[in-house]
């Protein structure tokens, strides 16, 4: 090709181009609009699945939570593994818990229920509890007789039409707690809390200094501790230091505590990928169908160029060049509305029954959804105008 | 005496539907001379378009050969053919066939621009074209901006802005009006004269046929032996 065929190729595109602005602007928002078919009900999807996680890493498990070895039922010394942990450069947070379980009784209802005791301040360093209360107030490190419960356990907070057994009791309201050793003490609610993730919002939460209350003096132990790190992808790397400390207790990364939650966001991002996949084929097919018929339309315009003496490969190459306008313009347009759509649902969240959920589009996802579009505009112009441009010229002319 | 611009030998054009075959052309053997004017005429249906199809190389003939100034045109490649078209060979068909996306001017120095011409060169000599058919002040109207008779125009001058050796015409006035035909078989004639311009015109008006310098008569598939006796070889 010689560089005088590129420029009749550039300037009979062009013309077709420009002078038809309708069909430019037809296949151009038909792009557009694939391009977010695709990228939007994927990108809430993931954004659904990171919610998910999100609230599991920041409700129960924090980036890495370390746990006492199998043969143990606590970790020892916490207390200054806490403190070696928070001296680790880049350590958001660290806090120790303690499990344990209780009946709840309020008026006539009973209800087993899982209780975390926690430190206040330093969970406000791994966890939402203090930002998701929703009434009353959180709890502050001098509350001895003061209790957080989950909006799940409370009658008021319940969707309609839910039978499960809960409280209707309120703020200021006093719960009993009995726990296995038979231990029993009334606690007055302090505060309601409600994360949207319901493996979280079940629990009832107090002081930590009253596990040694409830079961006797304790040599510094917890079930756990949580730690948070700058952002997720960094848990490997702190896992090596916080080994170097001589931790000899399990450290797990969010991802292997995830149990269900890991199954289910499994699940949705399986559902994703079948659901892009389809979407891409049906964009694929609609675009190649849409420049298709228009490069077919021009059929008689490919024969009048093959009289006059034009090339066969400037003709085609022309028409994927207009495709190529098409496609590009059509994936850059997609993309502005993309960005503009995440800038506003990270202003204002989808707010759904997990939580307020903000879409995520992956650089990934991004470049493999503008891709095929492209490459299926090129071959949507590609392989009708070599059609049109092999077919004998009196037929491409008269028809035939 | 003149050369042979064109030479055709026992060229035929079969057209095969399943086992049915078309004779559309049979066993014609024509001369064409440089800087001769020729009509071809016929009855609709006789086959004057094919054969102008098959000597513009816009079609290949099923038989025979075809000798354009001295070169065998029949067994060429694809990629020949085409350099032939935009060098040697220039078209004005019946409807026109402008690119509707490109203005008069453009229209014209497509052609020109397909060769190695720089801007100046080619915008200049798709001027000068459009100048000397009366079209001067509609160079940068679209065919849709233009009556059918500048459209013709247009279409005249785009096969000549190359300086082809032969000038093929298919009916260039069956959608003009009268005075708008006259236009054009005057420029034919004009351009035929003043250039030496080789034209091979298809036509079924026996008034145009008339201007041209000879007129070779088909008549199913075959020529009409009777009418050209005393033209051909």
């Amino acid at each position: 090709m010689e560089s005088n065929d590129l420029k009749v190729m550039f300037f009979l595109a062009y013309k077709n181009l420009t002078k038809s602005k309708i069909t430019f602007m037809v296949i151009v928002a038909v792009m557009a609009m694939s391009f977010l078919s695709i990228t939007f009900f994927a990108s809430i999807i993931d954004g659904l699945g990171y919610e998910f996680e999100e609230g599991m890493i920041r409700g129960q498990t924090g980036h890495l939570m370390i746990e006492p070895q199998e043969d143990d039922l606590y970790i020892s010394g916490s207390g200054d593994l806490v403190k070696d942990i928070r001296r680790i450069p880049g350590v958001v947070g660290v806090a120790r818990r303690l499990d344990a379980s209780a009946v709840a009784r309020y008026e006539t209802i009973e209800i087993g229920n899982p209780v975390l005791f926690i430190e206040p301040e330093n969970e406000k360093d791994v966890s939402d509890y203090w930002s998701s209360i929703i009434a009353g107030e959180y709890l502050s490190e001098r509350d001895t007789d003061e209790l957080l419960i989950g909006a799940n356990l409370v009658k008021s907070y319940a969707a309609e039409g839910d039978t499960q057994k809960r409280f209707d009791v309120d703020v200021g309201d006093k719960i009993t707690l009995s726990f296995s050793n038979g231990f029993v003490k009334e606690y007055r609610i302090k505060g309601i809390y409600k994360t949207g993730s319901r493996f979280v919002d079940d629990k009832i939460i107090i002081n930590f200094d009253q596990y040694q209350l409830i079961f006797g003096p304790t040599e510094d132990i917890a079930s756990n501790i949580l730690i948070a790190l700058p952002q997720r992808g960094m848990e490997g790397s702190y896992t090596e230091k916080i080994i170097d400390l001589g931790v000899s207790e399990q450290i797990n990364k969010w991802q292997t505590k995830m149990g269900a939650v890991n199954q289910f966001v499994g699940s949705l991002q399986i559902t994703n990928q079948i659901t892009g996949t389809i979407g891409l084929l049906t964009a694929f097919a609609t675009i190649y169908i849409i420049i298709f018929i228009n490069v077919t339309n021009k059929r008689k315009q490919i024969g009048i160029l093959k009289a006059i003496g034009i090339k066969k490969q400037i003709i085609m190459g022309s028409y994927v060049l207009q495709s190529l306008a098409y496609g590009i313009t059509g994936v850059i347009i997609g993309n502005i509305v993309m960005k503009l759509l995440l800038l506003l649902l990270s202003i204002h969240p989808l707010s759904m029954p997990i939580g307020q959920v903000v879409p995520i589009l992956t650089t990934e996802r991004l470049m493999t959804t503008s891709a095929t579009l492209i490459l299926a505009s090129i071959v949507a112009g590609f392989f009708p105008s070599r059609k049109a441009a092999d077919e004998n010229i009196l037929d491409a002319i008269f028809g035939g | 005496m003149k050369k042979a611009m064109i030479q055709t030998v026992h060229l035929e054009r079969v057209y095969a539907t399943g086992a049915v075959k078309t004779y559309a052309l049979r066993d014609i053997s024509i001369e064409i001379n440089e800087g001769e004017f020729v009509a071809i005429m016929g009855k609709s249906g006789s086959g004057k378009s094919t054969l102008l199809h098959q000597l513009g190389l816009l079609d290949k003939p099923t038989k025979g050969s075809i000798i354009i100034d001295g070169n065998d045109v029949i067994n060429i490649s694809e990629k020949e053919r085409t350099r032939f078209r935009l060098y040697e060979l220039g078209y004005v068909f019946q409807s026109y066939n402008l690119i509707p996306e490109l203005t008069a001017l453009e229209n014209v120095y497509i052609t020109a621009m397909a060769r190695n011409l720089k801007r100046d060169e080619y915008e200049k000599m798709a001027e000068e074209i459009l100048a000397a058919v009366g079209l001067e002040d509609r160079m940068y109207h679209y065919p849709s901006e233009l009556s059918g008779g500048q459209q013709q125009r247009v279409s005249i001058a785009r096969a000549l802005v190359n300086k082809p050796k032969i000038l093929f015409a298919d009916e260039p006035t069956a959608n003009l009006d009268s005075a708008s035909s006259e236009d054009v078989i005057n420029l034919f004639r004009k351009f035929n004269e003043e250039i030496g311009q080789t034209i091979v015109m298809v036509t079924h008006e026996k008034d145009e046929g008339d201007k041209a310098d000879r007129i070779i008569w088909v008549k199913d598939g075959l020529l009409d032996m009777e009418k050209n006796a005393g033209y051909l070889i």
